[in-house]
């Protein structure tokens, strides 16, 4: 059964006042929580913002609500409204209803009674959310301290330990008296759901709890969180923009857009059947990490609507291939969806819309692009990008006068691979992998590195002149994470592009006419040239990024994350648009990104690193589909896919831990301490994983296939570093959900 | 910086819509808002800048000048003929208030924007460059902090710079010598804020492209720690005011006969009973220029700080609005 989204008789207008009365009266029985008619407002230069306009929803206990929207769709205000934590700058109307007492309009000091008690909330950035001066144990035993007066310190100190067990956080008895810093994010996130479930509250509310973390770890913490939720039985709102992550974990689903629920129901009305475009295109514009078929990501064309102004039709009209002149009458209000109560779609053509509409026609995707060079053989296409054995250590020193080496940080340890012209390569990777640090060490080549770094023909070793210097950086430029902090916020969009051109020595004429072009080029209007970038929106401003980084005309653009700081909608854009310049322009690119998805969607060839090690290569298709490293298979098997019914059959494989330090990095091979495969291999075998370091060798055409080739086939273009690859998975790693244990009471 | 309206006048015609559109603000025109809804700020300005215009009209309002002995009017209390009255010297005391604003003033803004301009330089060179450039540049303003300044101005100002004294006007002596001993807090901070912008993005950008250090510096640390540098002009403003007084005062400062506020209040805090307007009128003005500069200090700060919580003014109107129609029916 699934808990009931949104209040009342619908299709009757009714007043606010009239549907607060019939939620006070006639709300469902049972439900821990109830928001009614939420609106929230604020203040600003421009005038008053209504961030959220009329949210309703009821909270099931041991239920998962997902709330799912783009940045600014007032998931967080949502939030934030409920646990009472909003600025008093804030206007707050409707009602809040925790097991029918109302929280709204309940003074600062009256909320604190309930929240961390009956509400608690995890929120984004483990990093900040911990007080760096207390233990962890301090803050654990605060939590329970505010609202258990009466509990003894041993009794407070021993429930401190069960939590830190129950989240999984190795011998927790001793790491009470460890400080924040002490752990990774992952394990901050841990012990921030500790003392979310301290005081075993009724409704938990987790605002994109891993959206900071790396997959595998995003995996563990999803664990812990559904884990936690089954302890205690409470109702989750789980908020996210990534629909994948909620897939797995959720009941019901809230679509919000513009501040307002635009799309409700059970999770799988929502993804199977989508009736609102917004959400349709929201689905389209994921790339999925499964599949292999190459096909354009569906992008939203536009910008979420000014809250200023309430609209006067819907307010997904303008960004809507469907709209018509009907949509612009008004704002469609929730209305249940033909043969389904619970299904609630916010459009006035959701009847014609269902699972069977085809997603890139509603929203016209582009057609896939073809480069020149797909058509002519790796081999024979010139290197643009070549590293041989790059390596950098960072010695770890200590003692504050006399510095005493106690250790060496292989950042990255012995990378070699080359880049072809037109294709795109990727690096993939936990944080701490060496990723970034590649890019530094191909961005910085210097002289006297460590590896031979040649760019256009040309090696960091003969990098010594001016010259030669500048004649390989306009071969090569950076496209980086965070469009915002890309751009001098003091630049018009002018000077930004005319920076990288005055540099080349070219005249005011000529830079005028090539701004132009590049304007074009990455599909911004030329007329925008006098704007600062805080006048544009994330995606066009990462358009402008990848405009400076298109002016010298590089054979190489190194791309940093381009796409993570983009919401998903906008990502899709970006994306197709990397890939339209990329087969137009014949360039080639050294992708950094943690997102598999995209790196499966975008890339031609693809590095798994771990520890500063490339420990699996190889052609795209072939290491996601049938990768051999057991790294890259944990990797590929914590990715959400944002399909519920697969989502929750599908095999995941948890890896314990985080990255090693590089102090007590193992001897032989880097990943043994978190092998699924070295955990379940008997002794003898153990043995040779830990004292001898596994190559990088190609994979050979198996026996059978050889045979029917009759004769040696060439090596295909996948390599790994393992001496097991097909070794038993260690069981205890192994998560798979059964359907029937989650709707277990 | 080029203007690329001339090319396309359909590009104006946009911008002026968008700005008019109120939809997007730039960022002074915030800035500038919020400074006016500060009234502190803006009595603050006023004042300031009635006292500029004073000090460089206010002589042509009498006929008297700084230099001229009225020897009918040897100190005697404002009158219709002197406004302030006169010294003990029959100077008339309105003449030198206003020489003396205008000499305050002139060291207070020049000490104020060169020293912070001299700071954002050498702070931002070292943050860009680091180290060993950044060690032996920051020994260099150590050494400079270690420095007793109250001495070598006594000295500049007496008897070592006697050949100084003899080409220098006393007031721009004092300003070289305030210069030299006022810029190094300024430069400390700016060094650790550019230090934080050079982890930007878009320095690394212009470092990839091969821009020269010299104009990454110029074109992109000085510019965007601005507001800061704003905010420690009238802070440097008011310092040099008040050291220049503070030195006139203990007389090695400015010497007689050039005229400042410092030199005036030093000169008769010995005659506070006997002759008090000579006193009390020089003081007045000193706290009304220091004064008005706090007041802008601190809606400036108000102003420039992203996390203020001056808010915007819809919310005023609306209840404007809001009780002019209860009152309606």
């Amino acid at each position: 059964m699934s808990s009931e989204i949104a209040a009342g008789p619908a299709g009757q207008p009714q007043s606010a006042v009239e549907r607060l009365h019939v939620a006070g009266l006639h709300g469902p029985t049972g439900a821990v929580l109830s928001v009614r008619d939420l609106n929230v407002s604020f203040n600003t230069e421009n005038g008053v913002v209504h961030a959220v306009r009329g949210v309703d929803f009821d909270l099931l206990p041991g239920k998962t609500l997902g709330i799912v929207g783009e940045s600014g769709s007032g998931k967080s205000v949502t939030s934030l409204a409920i646990m009472g934590l909003l600025p008093a700058t804030a206007e707050i109307s409707g009602s809040v209803r925790l097991h029918g007492k109302e929280l709204l309009g309940l003074s600062d000091k009256a909320m604190c009674a309930y929240r961390g008690n009956e509400l608690s909330m995890v929120f984004q950035d483990p990093l900040s959310s911990l007080t760096p001066v207390y233990t962890v144990g301090t803050q654990i035993v605060e939590a329970l301290a505010i609202h258990n007066h009466g509990m003894s310190k041993q009794a407070k100190e021993a429930r401190a330990v069960e939590l830190l067990a129950m989240v999984g956080i190795p011998s927790p008895k001793d790491r009470l008296k460890a400080f924040p810093h002490e752990f990774s994010g992952g394990m901050r996130q841990r012990v921030m759901i500790a003392i979310a479930i301290a005081n075993n509250p009724r409704v938990l509310i987790a605002d994109e709890p891993t959206t900071a973390l790396d997959v595998t770890i995003q995996a563990q913490v999803l664990e812990v969180l559904h884990a936690a939720q089954e302890e205690t039985g409470a109702a989750v709102v789980m908020i996210t923009h990534d629909l994948g992550v909620v897939a797995g974990m959720a009941d019901d689903i809230m679509v919000m857009y513009a501040g307002k629920p635009v799309e409700t129901g059970a999770v799988e009305d929502i993804y199977y059947n989508p009736r609102m475009p917004y959400t349709m295109g929201l689905l389209g514009a994921v790339p999925r990490v499964d599949v292999a078929e190459k096909s354009s990501l569906v992008p939203i064309e536009g910008i979420p609507p000014n809250l200023i102004h309430t609209p006067a039709g819907c307010s997904f009209a303008p960004r809507c291939p469907l709209a018509s002149e009907a949509c612009l009458d008004g704002e469609p209000a929730l209305a249940p969806v033909a043969g389904s109560t619970l299904h609630r779609a916010a459009c006035i053509k959701s009847g014609s819309l269902g699972g069977d509409v085809d997603v890139h026609d509603v929203f016209s995707a582009p057609p896939v692009p073809v480069s020149s060079f797909d058509a002519i053989p790796r081999e024979d296409r010139t290197t643009v990008l070549q590293l041989k054995d790059v390596r950098k250590h960072f010695p770890l020193t200590k003692g504050a006068l006399l510095k005493r080496r106690i250790g060496t940080v292989k950042a990255v340890d012995g990378l070699s691979f080359d880049i072809r012209e037109g294709e795109c390569f990727s690096i993939v990777g936990e944080s701490g992998s060496g990723k970034t640090t590649t890019l530094l060490e191909i961005m910085e080549f210097h002289k006297d590195q460590d590896g031979e770094v040649v760019i256009g023909g040309l090696s960091n070793k003969q990098a010594a002149d001016a010259r030669t210097k500048s004649a390989m950086r306009r071969e090569l430029q950076m496209v980086f994470q965070d469009p915002t902090g890309a751009l001098d916020p003091r630049f018009t969009v002018y000077e930004v592009l005319a920076e990288p051109l005055q540099n080349a020595g070219m005249d005011r004429q000529a830079i005028k006419k090539r701004i132009m072009e590049l304007m074009k080029l990455v599909g911004l209007q030329p007329d925008h040239v006098n704007r600062f970038p805080n006048q544009f929106s994330g995606g066009q401003r990462q358009r402008i990024g990848i405009a400076r980084a298109l002016a010298v005309n590089p054979k190489l653009v190194v791309l940093d994350e381009p796409v993570s700081a983009l919401d998903v909608s906008v990502q899709a854009g970006v994306i197709n648009l990397l890939d339209k310049l990329r087969a137009e322009l014949g360039l080639s690119y050294l992708l950094v990104a943690h997102d598999l998805s995209v790196v499966r969607h975008i890339s031609n060839r693809v590095a798994v690193m771990y520890l500063g090690k490339i420990v699996e290569i190889g052609e795209v298709d072939r290491v996601f589909d049938n990768p051999r490293h057991p790294y890259t298979r944990a990797l590929l098997s914590a990715i959400p896919v944002p399909d519920p019914r697969l989502e929750r059959t599908r095999e995941r494989i948890i890896l314990r831990g985080d990255l090693p330090s590089p102090l007590d990095a193992p001897k032989g091979c880097n990943f043994a301490t978190r092998c699924p495969v070295f955990a379940a291999l008997p002794a003898a075998k153990q043995e040779k994983c830990l004292t001898l370091e596994p190559p990088l060798e190609p994979v050979v055409p198996s026996a059978a296939a050889q045979a029917l080739a009759a004769g040696p086939l060439p090596a295909l273009d996948q390599g790994f570093a393992c001496f097991f690859p097909d070794g038993e998975l260690d069981e205890d790693m192994l998560v798979v959900h059964d359907p029937a244990d989650r709707h277990a009471p | 910086m080029t203007n690329l309206n001339a090319v396309d006048p359909a590009a104006v015609a946009q911008d002026a819509h968008l700005e008019n559109a109120d939809v997007i603000i730039g960022k002074n025109t915030i800035i500038f808002r919020r400074f006016l809804r500060n009234r502190t700020a803006v009595a603050g300005l006023v004042i300031f800048l009635a006292l500029t215009i004073f000090s460089f009209v206010g002589g042509y309002l009498t006929q008297w000048d700084k230099e001229t002995i009225d020897p009918f009017n040897i100190g005697m209390p404002p009158s219709a003929e002197h406004y302030l009255g006169t010294s003990q010297a029959g100077i008339d005391l309105y003449a030198m208030t206003v020489e003396g604003t205008r000499i305050s003033i002139l060291i207070g803004l020049v000490v104020g924007l060169v020293s912070v301009l001299i700071a954002a330089v050498y702070g931002c060179t070292m943050a860009y460059f680091g180290g060993k450039v950044d060690k032996v540049m920051l020994f260099v303003l150590e050494a400079l902090i270690m420095m007793p300044a109250l001495l070598v101005v006594a000295v500049a100002t007496s008897g070592g710079g006697a050949g100084l004294k003899r080409d220098l006007p006393s007031w721009l002596l004092l300003i070289i010598v305030l210069l030299v001993f006022s810029w190094m807090g300024t430069a400390r901070l700016i060094r650790s804020l550019s230090m934080s912008l050079m982890q930007r993005d878009y320095v690394k950008a212009a470092q990839y492209m091969g821009v020269p250090p010299r104009r990454i510096v110029w074109r992109h640390l000085v510019p965007n720690i601005g507001s800061l540098l704003v905010l420690d002009v009238t802070r440097g403003v008011t310092g040099a005011i008040l050291a220049e007084v503070a030195f006139s005062f203990i007389g090695i400062g400015i010497k007689v006969p050039d005229v400042s506020l410092g030199v005036l209040i030093g000169g008769a805090t010995s005659q506070v009973q006997t002759f008090p307007w000579m006193f009390w009128v020089p003081l007045t003005v000193m706290f009304l220029l220091t004064g008005s500069l706090a007041m802008m200090n601190d809606g400036l700060r108000d102003a420039f700080d992203p996390s203020s919580s001056s808010s915007g003014t819809a919310r005023k109107r609306k209840a404007l609005k809001n009780r002019a129609e209860r009152n309606a029916p």
